[in-house]
């Protein structure tokens, strides 16, 4: 038996050993990139645990002391103190140019100066020599500050001394600051309050980047604004205004002149001292720059002019036929003359043989120059063939207010390519090096996650930072690295289509012949059909594209033979080790943890294999997988492992033998953008970015994953083209549930008469044959019970089963380029409808229909959810009216065959004439046919936007722009029922702003969630409070719920987030007790390792909001966080604040506890081997104290967090990913670890929170994984769908199965009769049996290898003759497989 | 050559006030990363010949404009601080001939431009690259960092690596961060000091101004006799150099094929 179950990769059972030995290795745990171990001298670090940062725990180490300059005492000159801080450290050397030889020349005054950059104020003994040097300073200047938490400590300190100070100069910065700004008698104190026209220029736009474009146009419009100025205090203004100009201007000189102006006018020493200063230098506030050209340009044909007549380039570069690739760059760092970082990418680009024009803008909004410069004012063409955007920032708005539309209005008009590059801006180059975080997370909100907003690519970090001149300069790997990716993009837009080489990569997860191109809701192979068919059509070249879509699958996994009987997929390439030796530069660094290629994977002993196969131009390859999948030791104790050599050889093989033009992968999701490597901001050792070495990377990626394409976009510079999932349908009723249904019914009509209670006995025996026992109180069969109580039981069982029959589940496969037809939209639609809308003043459906009928649709849902027999029935119809009603409308907006037509035209025309709206029509020969005709319209007028979205057809279309080189509209990944703006497809996914959430509205559910978990738990545990409660936060849940998740954890725990002038969340506050009504319940939160990537500021403010309540001076029995946290301090001997670490998740560049990978392999012993898994892989903990120490292993604290545990938790996000659709979920479940890890060996409760519907439910677990079970694996119409998409539906029915064995091992959660039932489904039903077999072998193999591990693992008790027939069909199908004929 | 002339052109509102002053007026503060380029308040500009092609420029090769001033350039500052060991000193001044070999813009801006090196001729930077190497033995000078360069195949990080421009960081992963100027850099000629190390080339600006130096027709052949033996000890020295890509840029370069 044991033989019989064990995949390949089960190891031999003396394992236990092994790994206790192993887990004395830090070697192996920690070390999780390679390391050459060759002759380095002090190769013996790679031992050590090294933390990324040392000191502070900050991300950065610099100090302030390399700014300051004090100045050697003369002839009894006052002194002058100056105290800065800035975000642009670009100020730095300009500054100290200028105070350095202000001292050397200046005979009226001696400059003292000292510089902070707003990051380093973070720092405790930092800002207490900040302030200190505030008190005997004569100006301070601020620049830039608009990070919350820096801002109000600038404020704080600099508000004491603001009286005594001579002068306070702020520069465009968030209000709180601006506020100091005093010179004189002028002072921005009112600043937001007054009505003096001075301050509405500021107020003028609310929206967008006006601020610091408005204190530009401020600057323009000097003389207009000092005429509504009493003129004494002119002179003070129009001083202010020189200073803002002296400042945007940057140079050393200019600065000189500043200091001059403003210590002679206000500095008392100085009083009566006559100090001459010059007008500032005023440079364009817009224009073109080239380090070479004579001047700076205002218009591009001049530039052009120039450019042609240059003398050290040649006729190529200079000529029509060389690619443009436009630059966008900050013009502070021109004027400042900290430039060098941009002179290395224009060197790398002219030296490559591309032309560029390099623009720059002084303000915040960029979408003007960019259309101004680099758009053809005559033929409206781009005059660029790529564009990259040197500045990190978002186009328009930087540090800002950010205006989104804007950008990719102005973008979209250009068309072409946007990478948006970053210099390092919070740290040093050697800060970042060291981090396994990478970037500083301010930066990746700032400059990696808004960027993306506009649609902006690739976050290269081109540039480092020098720590003691603080300025930028190029990192010549990187610069190199974008620039030829640049010019890669540029060539898309210039080759023809019949010369352009495209590699469509597919995957094969878990590695097995079964699952050769899987991808989430996608027929992958009829996806690549179809647009092969369509490229073909478009000009480029797929020659010897066989017939059909089968045809193309045999192809590549051998021939037909090769589902039963091949060892290998079809080899594309054969590469020998040495040729792989020189096209793959980091071939030997893989070599730490695969040894010498060409190793055992994607090998035939002598050369590495690439399986795929070449179509013309076009050539499908399947992408290698990670290789440790079976391997237990590398799971459980890899933080990551490298690349195997068969991988590295499939990305050079596309790269420099094919030498594909882009490469598209194909569907959600592959593994190179999980390689290992910094979080965001790729290294030159990081393997994503070695990987996809310079090939563009499009990416199709399901529009219901926002996460994970966001991940595909930081890490492997994707462009991620979005699918739509398969149109939903109800779950419907089947079998016994169908007959359930029928008798209610029948009981309604007839419970008065005589036959009530004979009915009611039926009800109930089908009830029980059916398991409904577990989720209804059912009382005995044939017992008497009341009229009332009878109605009650009618009405649970009828709401359960209206549960199950409204449940949306994606049928079927997608395929790319083929949309659902309008029906098929209909129960989307009628879920989209039934959610409220007050931002659009939209009411659901639900909500008008019981209005007309006198109700309140939250009574009905709650009346409903309590088994009210009258409820049940009314929510019922309801539900029936709903669908009757979008149906009607749908029909009529189609045409005979089904399409949609002109939804606009239509709708006005139905509009037009009120009788004639067919929802109206339907609903008048119905109970609801008073409902209000003015929600009706708008809401229809809403759905009808939707539809049309919905049956667009954009995935096609955006890919061949991609390929054409071409902007690729962005657009938010997510729930299209939640939030329509996912529609149409075929957008550039982003995610959003990580400091947008959590929103009031977010919040507001948040809590509904939380009270009704509570009390469940209290109604499930003898009415106590749980104490402390396990959950998980997932990435893609928090996108598409602007933060539901996050702010259920801030409300267990009893505080709200604090919004900033900018609606960013940046801050907590605790809620009273008396307020919150109830303890404040401890948690243990467990971030998985996408959303730790995406949103590591939310983790620092929850670590911060834990700590803050563990201090909270209150009793422990109102604060369980408190109670724990003095308990753990003491146990540990630690203070409270550091064992108050609730916040845990993977380490750096590792995601997911593989133990999900252990179970999809078979690969596991026992299911403490699995919780040790899930230990050592997520009991990283990040801290708001050291965050630059990234996340750090601390599994004590996180065991005796978990040991406190009464409940598990956790979100489903969306109706089309349930419990068994994915393997996460129970990938991150703790429920029987906790039980271990409780004193008391107590099982905790779990609960499923499923907030996809307007009526938001909290149901434990087990409830959960029935009603999955129920509507999917066992669910006729779900199966038959997945079957009818051949080879891969079988994978996905297998893959349900397996994933249902993943609940048992991690959460004992499983019913019997789940696995019972399936057994008769899919095997005792010898049609089925013969259907799943022949169609995919492989899969079913697995099918029946799961079935037997369930039993052999306990989790599936059944007959001897069940298990006896499942051996049968196991070595049947082997002898199959294996090509032996009985 | 036309300079800020054509800004007030384009620009009549700029017309009353200053000119940008860029950075290359004031003495730069203390910098890491190489090599900031030192001011050059020299005036001194060159008399080249103008008999050399250039890789880059298919027009005509003359420069006479950037070099129609006098004064043929010096060499004897630099002799003489190489010939006392003053590689300090030797390196500054090696950067100061550079941009004013150059030619005038270089000299404005304050460094080379790398399109710019195709005007600097051949024997001045012969002339240069030979008193490197008569004072150090061999060890220093354009060369032989040309040789190092090409024998791991014109990758910048191992050739920064290997002429100790770059230093190893001690993390998980082999990582290399750039050598901090001037204080980690060696000045003394000794065994310890890597072969190649002076003098320094600045690396803020990527590697393209290296590149077109190492690349010039200068330094074409020079290192023929000194190709032998060693070459493919280096662990990468195999790699990439064989598959063709590289454009052939010394017709007197013999590739080893030896492992």
């Amino acid at each position: 038996m044991a033989s019989l179950v064990s995949s390949p990769f089960t190891l031999p059972s003396s394992k236990p050993d092994q790994i206790s030995s192993l887990s004395q290795k830090h070697f192996f745990l920690h070390s999780f990139l390679p390391k050459k171990t060759n002759n380095q001298p002090n190769s013996k670090s790679s031992l050590k645990v090294k933390c990324a940062v040392t000191g502070n725990g900050l991300f950065t180490q610099t100090t302030p002391e390399v700014r300051r300059i004090v100045p050697e005492k003369k002839d009894n000159l006052p002194t002058v103190k100056i105290v800065y801080v800035v975000l642009e450290a670009q100020y730095q050397s300009s500054l100290s140019n200028a105070v350095q030889s202000l001292n050397q020349t200046s005979n009226f005054a001696l400059f003292e100066v000292v510089g902070y950059l707003v990051e380093e104020l973070r720092d405790e003994s930092t800002y207490k020599t900040f302030c200190k040097d505030l008190e005997d300073a004569n100006i301070f200047i601020g620049s830039l500050i608009f990070v919350e938490e820096l801002a109000l400590k600038v404020k704080a300190a600099v508000e004491k001394e603001r009286d005594r100070l001579d002068a306070v100069l702020v520069f465009p910065s968030m209000p709180e600051v601006m506020r100091l700004n005093k010179l004189g008698s002028f002072s921005m104190s009112q600043l937001g309050q007054s009505k003096s026209p001075f301050f509405k220029l500021f107020k003028r736009k609310k929206q967008g980047a006006g601020f610091a474009d408005s204190m530009l146009k401020l600057v323009r419009t000097l003389p207009k604004v000092l005429k509504y100025l009493p003129s004494d205090k002119a002179q003070d203004a129009r001083l202010y205004i020189l200073s803002l100009q002296f400042w945007l201007g940057g140079s050393p000189d200019n600065l000189q002149n500043f200091l001059k102006m403003i210590s002679g006018s206000y500095v008392p020493a100085l009083k009566g001292t006559k100090i001459d200063y010059s007008d500032p230098v005023l440079f364009l506030d817009s224009g073109i720059w080239h380090p070479i050209a004579p001047s700076m340009y205002d218009d591009v044909k001049e530039y052009l002019n120039w450019y042609g007549t240059r003398r050290d380039v040649n006729e190529k570069l200079r000529g029509p036929n060389a690619p443009v690739i436009g630059l966008v760059l900050q013009r502070s760092h021109i004027v400042t003359g900290d430039e060098s970082h941009y002179v290395a990418v224009i060197m790398e680009l002219e030296a490559r043989g591309a032309k560029v024009i390099p623009i720059f803008a002084g303000g915040l909004d960029f979408s003007g120059p960019v259309e101004r410069f680099l758009i053809d004012p005559v033929t409206k063409k781009p005059m660029v063939n790529s564009v990259v955007s040197l500045t990190g920032f978002a186009l328009v708005g930087g540090p800002a207010r950010q205006d989104h539309p804007r950008a990719v209005e102005a973008l979209m008009k250009l068309d072409v390519p946007y990478i948006v590059a970053l210099p390092l801006v919070f740290q040093t180059t050697e800060e970042w090096l060291n981090s396994t975080l990478g970037l500083h997370p301010i930066q990746v909100a700032l400059q990696v996650a808004l960027p993306e907003l506009d649609g902006g690519m690739e976050p290269i970090v081109f540039a480092g930072r020098d720590p003691r001149t603080g300025k930028s300069h190029a990192l010549h790997k990187r610069v190199e690295q974008l620039c030829t990716r640049a010019i890669k993009w540029a060539e898309l837009k210039r080759k023809s289509k019949t010369q352009k080489k495209l590699a469509i990569t597919v995957f094969s997860f878990p590695p097995d012949k079964g699952n050769v191109g899987t991808a989430a809701y996608l027929n992958v192979f009829a996806s690549i059909y179809s647009v092969l068919k369509d490229l073909e059509k478009d000009g480029y070249n797929v020659e010897g594209l066989p017939e059909t879509a089968e045809a193309l699958i045999e192809d590549v996994i051998h021939d037909k033979e090769a589902q039963f009987n091949s060892p290998n997929l079809n080899v594309a390439y054969k590469m020998s080790v040495r040729e792989y030796q020189g096209l793959t530069p980091y071939a030997t660094a893989l070599e730490e943890n695969w040894g010498k290629p060409p190793g055992n994977l994607n090998s035939d002993g002598e050369n590495l294999l690439v399986y795929g196969k070449q179509y013309g131009n076009v050539f499908i390859g399947v992408q290698p997988t990670f290789g440790y999948e079976g391997d237990p030791m590398r799971l459980l104790f890899s933080k990551s492992a490298s690349p195997h050599h068969g991988f590295a050889a499939y990305y050079s093989f596309v790269e420099k033998i094919f030498k594909a033009d882009a490469v598209l992968h194909f569907g959600t999701h592959g593994s190179l953008e999980f390689m290992p490597g910094k979080q965001v901001g790729m290294s030159d050792v990081c393997y994503p970015d070695s990987l996809i070495g310079n090939i563009p990377n499009v990416y199709y990626y399901a529009a219901n994953n926002p996460s994970e394409a966001t991940i595909a976009k930081r890490r492997s510079y994707a462009n991620t083209i979005s699918y739509l999932t398969p149109p939903a349908e109800n779950a419907g009723l089947y079998k016994g549930l169908k007959q359930l249904s029928e008798l209610i019914s029948s009981y309604q009509s007839l419970k008065d008469s005589g036959r009530g209670q004979q009915i009611v006995n039926s009800i109930i025996s089908t009830a029980k044959q059916c398991n409904l026992d577990k989720d209804v109180q059912l009382p005995d069969e044939g017992e008497e019970i009341s009229a009332k109580e009878r109605d009650l039981v009618v009405g649970k069982v009828y709401s359960k089963i209206m549960e199950i029959e409204s449940r949306l589940l994606p049928c079927g496969l997608h395929v790319i380029g083929e949309p659902p037809s309008a029906m098929e939209a209909v129960a989307t639609l009628v879920n989209i409808a039934a959610l409220d809308r007050p931002e659009d003043a939209i009411i659901s459906l639900p909500a008008i229909l019981a209005g007309s009928v006198g109700r309140n649709i939250e009574d009905v849902y709650r009346g409903s959810d309590k088994g009210i027999l009258k409820d049940v029935e009314l929510l019922r119809q309801i539900t029936e009216a709903s669908r009757g009603a979008i149906s009607a409308f749908v029909e009529r907006t189609t045409n005979k065959k089904g399409q949609v037509v002109d939804v606009a035209d239509k709708l006005s025309s139905i509009l037009g004439f009120g009788i004639n709206e067919p929802w109206i029509q339907y609903l008048s020969s119905t109970k609801f046919y008073r409902a209000d005709r003015e929600n009706l319209r708008v809401l229809f007028e809403f759905l009808g936007e939707c539809l049309k979205l919905v049956v667009a057809d954009n995935e096609l279309g955006s890919l061949k722009q991609a390929l054409e080189g071409k902007y690729v509209e962005p657009g938010p990944g997510g729930d299209p029922i939640r939030n329509p703006k996912v529609l149409p497809t075929g957008k550039n996914i982003h995610a959003l702003d990580p400091q947008a959430i959590p929103t009031a509205a977010a919040m507001q559910s948040a809590k509904i969630v939380v009270d009704r978990l509570i009390e469940r738990q209290k109604v499930d545990n003898g009415g106590k409070y749980p104490e402390t409660i396990a959950l998980v936060l997932w990435g893609t849940d928090n996108i598409k719920t602007y933060g539901e998740s996050l702010a259920q954890v801030l409300w267990m725990i009893g505080v709200r987030p604090v919004a900033d002038t900018f609606g960013r969340v940046n801050r907590v506050e605790a809620v009273s007790l008396e307020e919150l009504g109830r303890p404040r319940i401890d948690v243990v939160v467990n971030c998985s390792g996408v959303f730790r990537d995406l949103f590591i500021n939310q983790m620092n403010l929850l670590d911060r909001a834990v700590k803050m309540v563990a201090e909270l001076d209150e009793p422990v029995e109102q604060n369980y966080v408190r109670k724990h946290a003095f308990e753990q301090a003491q146990a540990l001997g630690i203070e409270v604040r550091e064992a108050a670490t609730r916040v845990f998740s993977n380490a750096s560049g590792s995601y997911s506890s593989n133990v999900n990978l252990a179970v999809e392999n078979s690969s596991w012993n026992d299911e403490k081997q699995l919780q040790d898994m899930y230990l050592s892989r997520k009991s990283f903990a990040f801290d708001c104290d050291a965050p630059g120490a990234g996340m750090t292993e601390k599994r004590k604290v996180f065991e005796m967090a978990l040991s406190t545990a009464d409940a598990t938790f956790q979100n489903l996000d969306s109706s089309e990913i349930s419990l068994t659709d994915v393997s996460h979920y129970f990938d991150s479940d703790p429920t029987n670890l906790v039980q271990n890890l409780r004193k008391d060996g107590k099982k905790p409760s779990a609960y499923i929170a499923d907030t996809t519907t307007a009526n938001a439910q909290v149901r434990t677990l087990s409830e959960t994984v029935r009603l999955d079970a129920r509507t999917k694996l066992l669910n006729p119409k779900w199966y038959e769908g997945m079957m009818s998409s051949g080879y891969e539906g079988v994978r996905e029915i297998e893959k349900r199965l397996t994933n249902t064995v993943g609940w048992s091992a991690t959460s004992g959660q499983v019913d019997n009769w789940v696995y019972e039932e399936a057994n008769s489904t899919f095997i005792q039903d010898e049609n089925m049996l013969n259907r799943l077999m022949s169609t995919n072998p492989n899969s079913f193999r697995k099918l029946v290898q799961t079935f037997l591990e369930a039993n052999g693992r306990g989790y599936w008790e059944t007959s001897e003759d069940n298990i006896e027939r499942l051996r049968q069909l196991y070595s049947e199908v082997e002898d199959k497989i294996e090509g032996i004929d009985r | 050559m036309t300079t800020n002339s054509l800004r007030y052109l384009h620009h009549p509102q700029y017309s009353s006030l200053k000119r940008l002053s860029t950075s290359e007026s004031i003495p730069p503060p203390p910098s890491s990363l190489f090599i900031r380029p030192s001011s050059s308040s020299s005036s001194s500009t060159n008399n080249l010949s103008s008999t050399t092609t250039f890789s880059l420029s298919s027009t005509t090769s003359s420069t006479s404009s950037t070099t129609s001033t006098s004064q043929p350039i010096s060499f004897d500052a630099l002799q003489h601080h190489l010939s006392t060991q003053n590689f300090r000193q030797a390196d500054e001044e090696t950067r100061r001939l550079l941009i004013v070999l150059a030619g005038e813009a270089a000299e404005k801006r304050g460094y080379v431009f790398f399109s710019e090196v195709q005007f600097i001729s051949e024997a001045d930077l012969i002339a240069i690259d030979d008193l490197w190497k008569q004072y150090s033995s061999n060890r220093f000078g354009y060369s032989v960092q040309k040789r190092l360069w090409q024998k791991v195949d014109k990758d910048f990080t191992k050739f920064f690596l290997k002429v100790g421009w770059m230093k190893k960081l001690d993390t998980e992963v082999e990582q290399y961060n750039y050598r901090a100027f001037p204080n980690e850099f060696m000045w003394e000629l000794n065994d310890e000091t890597p072969e190649g190390h002076l003098p320094l080339t600045n690396a803020l600006r990527g590697t393209q101004l290296l590149n077109s130096i190492l690349s010039h027709p200068a330094f074409e052949g020079q290192e023929d006799d000194e190709e032998e033996g060693e070459v493919g000890g280096e662990d990468g020295a195999v790699k990439g150099l064989r598959d063709g890509a590289k454009p052939l840029s010394n017709k007197f370069f013999k590739p080893d094929y030896s492992f």
